[in-house]
């Protein structure tokens, strides 16, 4: 890991297009600001490990709940067509 | 120049058993999934007995599949702002269940986009707060409707 000091109000570049200025420090908060291209997104680490994590747990949901769950859950329609996609899905049937 | 022809791929999936897809339904996710950034193309299946959840299958381990919902069934006033052009791509939330109770929750903070024509999809991460990565889908038992 490349390891910079920097103090605040100073800059440091990551490509041509990245900057991340110190904007102050106080009782070991650090705030940043960053100016990057909107195609580069910029979150808290956190958040995408939450999301990774969140991801790991909906590919081990347990079939059988989640569809017993189903059954007795009545999801509205409404607002479903501000979907375009639903005709794009594979339908399958139950195959006993 | 890319082949016309439609090539038929099957896979073995965990739930619903040998599925055929047709090479023409394949989502190819650049980036993946967050957590799971080397799975790479999906396709979309609609299970009958998961309706009206649809599920996002992986092609390259069929075993990795996540259920998914249409955020504007959650949430009505939905908003992705600008992260989604709706006259061109779709968006699907992922679902998990809770530990304890039994409640579906959906994932509003990352929905996935998947482009209609361009068969390219991508898990975006909002700014807002607004969201919450496991908001309930709020259900009635069949009693209570």
């Amino acid at each position: 890991m490349l390891v910079l000091s920097r103090k605040v109000g100073e800059v440091v570049t990551i490509g041509n297009s990245i900057e991340i200025t110190v904007i102050s420090y106080d009782r070991g908060v650090v705030r940043l600001g960053i100016n990057a291209p909107k195609s580069i997104a910029v979150h808290r680490k956190e958040i995408y490990d939450k999301i990774a994590e969140t991801n790991k747990e909906s590919s081990n949901v347990e079939f059988d709940m989640l569809k017993d769950l189903l059954k007795n859950t009545a999801i509205s329609s409404i607002g479903s067509e501000k979907n375009k996609l639903e005709h794009l899905a594979i339908h399958n049937t139950k195959k006993d | 120049m890319e082949k016309q022809e439609v090539t038929i791929l099957k896979i073995k999936t965990l739930h619903f058993g040998e599925i055929e897809i047709e090479n023409d339904k394949i989502f190819h996710f650049p980036d993946g999934l967050l957590g799971f950034e080397k799975f790479n193309n999906f396709v979309l299946i609609n299970h009958e007995e998961t309706e009206p959840l649809r599920w996002l299958i992986s092609i390259d381990d069929p075993t990795i599949g996540f259920p998914l919902i249409n955020p504007w069934m959650v949430d009505i006033k939905y908003n992705p702002g600008k992260n989604i052009d709706l006259e061109t791509e779709a968006a699907f939330v992922v679902i998990t269940l809770g530990n304890k109770e039994r409640v579906m929750t959906a994932n509003m903070k990352a929905p996935l986009v998947l482009g209609v024509e361009t068969r390219e999809g991508r898990q975006i991460v909002m700014s807002s707060d607004k969201y919450s990565t496991k908001q309930p889908v709020i259900h009635t038992t069949s009693e209570e409707v």
